[in-house]
């Protein structure tokens, strides 16, 4: 008996998304993080109320993110891949090999992203300068607004800074190293931009960027990065050059975009910056399963993908509602890509050996309702 | 878009224009989506033209990870989001017409998107604005039934499973429904013929 996927889904009752576990998840992320800067500020003694604003912000932020990475967990194929990726990875003999397959897959798709090189150079930049720009720019913003580093005066020039309330070593307050850092923001702040205006670039002239982007999924989150890095040197430049002129304004109005910013992780394109890794994931099941048995096409004997792989894949089609059971005892996935266009240009070919009429179109004009 | 692809096998021969065409869409730019395959080269020349069938329930959508297929009003499956895509291969190997591509190296995925550059700015695709014979053919319904004589079904059955698309396949037979069954083992016609064995390992794989 055939079935649609709706038919198969209406039997089986509809599998609905299960919000509470995501948002335990989500709450539970936040409450350790909030703890975390309590912790690492001494009690608040080391937290600049100046930057409560983002702090709030990212808690919150990241409770959203958990909530989301917890409902992405729930697609079949998702939680498939998530559990068989950790199962794998946790396999006792091959735990340092799988390590070392997971450091090799961040070095090349995470640090050097080689992938997007490969897709396109002009791309690759404009990835790495927005994306290193947004990293560093974490890496220092983050620790400051939850009070994890302050500094403190020594002598005249000395700075020491203190991590988690630890003191670290001290640096002189005039040397270059010192005015590289407390520029830092400043340069990567150039990073983002130029990364933005080359992906814009390539928005507006790029026919197939053009074709399918949406404003906003593909404009919204450089608009913002943009905002965020533009009021950012402004700061800078009123401080430096126009004796603070409008300061606490610009300060306030960077305040406000960075917290946009920060809520539409979850939500838009930049929700990859979590969800990305996964590959490491993806990779080690990959490079695993090919040391595994080998999937053999019924039909050509090509052996085209691991057998775990495609067992894994099956148990996801069937939960999603399709019943790919053929009559030979097969799954149509145990057949390799060609084979199933093959198998349906014979099950086409064959229409001519059976018992129906030819088809002379006439019928159609009188029959088909379709048709003026 | 109340235009779609109509595919009729019949009238295919074999000059793979679209597979050369299908390489100038924007949205894959250089890379063929298109698939020309005989259907047993060793009794015939005949070929089959294979595009993206655009089903109603996309199952290559259904089970991608990373949720990076999507799919647009109009009912067209779209190439995998490229900031989303992870590179594993569910898509190509869970779509009951084998039609996805992806290349290992870019960690991507790439499908016939019906030439969505082309086509939402009221082009034809490259593969129907090139193939000489019509075997495939974009236009509505009620454009390019009238001037045939086979008939358009948009139903698969795959083993157990129902599959609605929105592309047609012209049929020359009066049937509601194209029946694809696995390998059986009694008729050694529908295994792979000695000359079939030559073709390229990426062709099987779906490699770009």
């Amino acid at each position: 008996m055939t079935q649609t996927r709706g038919e198969a889904q209406a039997r089986g009752g509809n599998e609905g998304m299960n919000y509470r576990n995501p948002t335990v998840l989500g709450i539970a992320a936040a409450a350790i993080l909030t703890i975390l800067v309590v912790v690492g500020s001494r009690n608040l003694e080391h937290f600049d109320p100046a930057l409560f604003g983002y702090t709030i912000a990212s808690i919150v932020a990241l409770g959203a993110i958990v909530f989301r990475y917890a409902l992405w967990l729930q697609r079949p194929a998702t939680r498939a891949y998530f559990w068989r990726g950790l199962d794998l990875f946790f396999k006792r003999k091959k735990l340092a090999k799988n390590t070392a397959t997971a450091a090799g897959t961040i070095a090349t798709n995470i640090v050097e992203q080689r992938f997007i090189f490969k897709r396109s150079r002009q791309r690759w930049l404009m990835h790495l300068l927005i994306m290193w720009g947004c990293i560093l720019s974490a890496l220092i913003t983050f620790p400051l607004s939850w009070g994890w580093v302050h500094f403190k005066l020594e002598g005249d020039r000395g700075y020491r800074a203190y991590l988690f309330g630890f003191p670290t070593v001290v640096m002189d307050g005039r040397s270059v190293l010192a005015w590289i850092q407390f520029h830092a923001l400043d340069f990567t702040a150039v990073m983002v931009l130029a990364g933005c205006a080359i992906a814009i670039h390539r928005r507006l002239k790029d026919r197939g960027a053009i074709a399918s982007q949406t404003f906003l999924l593909d404009f919204t989150p450089h608009m913002l990065l943009i905002a965020v890095s533009v009021s950012g040197l402004m700061l800078t430049a009123s401080s430096l050059w126009f004796a603070g002129y409008m300061y606490s304004f610009i300060s306030l109005s960077h305040q406000a975009l960075v917290i946009m910013t920060l809520f539409y992780l979850p939500f838009g394109k930049l929700f990859h910056i979590v969800q990305r890794p996964a590959s490491i994931g993806v990779e080690l099941y990959q490079q695993r399963s090919r040391e595994m048995e080998q999937a053999v096409c019924p039909r050509c004997g090509t052996m085209f993908s691991g057998q775990l792989w495609i067992d894994d894949l099956k148990k996801v089609v069937g939960q999603l509602g399709f019943d790919y059971r053929m009559g030979d005892g097969h799954t149509l996935q145990d057949y390799c890509p060609r084979c199933k266009r093959i198998l349906r240009g014979h099950a086409y070919a064959g229409l001519a050996e059976k018992s129906e009429p030819v088809f002379y179109g006439d019928r159609m004009k009188m029959h088909d309702e379709r048709l003026p | 878009m109340k235009e779609t692809m109509f595919v009729d096998p019949q009238r295919c021969i074999g000059c793979r224009s679209c597979v050369a065409a299908c390489r100038e869409c924007s949205t894959h730019k250089g890379f063929s989506m298109i698939f020309v395959d005989y259907f047993d080269r060793a009794e015939t020349t005949a070929t089959m033209p294979t595009i993206c069938m655009h089903c109603v329930e996309p199952t290559c959508a259904l089970v991608c990870p990373a949720d990076a297929i999507k799919m647009t009003e109009d009912g067209i499956v779209m190439t995998a989001l490229k900031p989303r895509c992870l590179d594993c291969r569910n898509c190509v190997n869970a779509c009951p017409f084998g039609v996805p591509k992806y290349n290992s190296q870019m960690h991507l995925q790439m499908k016939c998107d019906m030439c969505f550059d082309r086509t939402s700015e009221g082009l034809k695709p490259m593969c129907a604005s090139v193939c000489p014979t019509g075997a495939l053919s974009f236009g509505t319904y009620e454009q390019i039934v009238p001037l045939r004589r086979t008939k358009p079904v948009n139903v698969h059955v795959f083993g157990n499973q129902r599959v609605e698309t929105k592309v047609y396949l012209m049929l020359p037979t009066d049937s509601d429904e194209v029946s694809v069954e696995g390998v059986d083992a009694a008729d050694p016609a529908i295994h792979e013929s000695w000359i079939d064995t030559q073709a390229e390992e990426t062709d099987k794989s779906n490699q770009f």
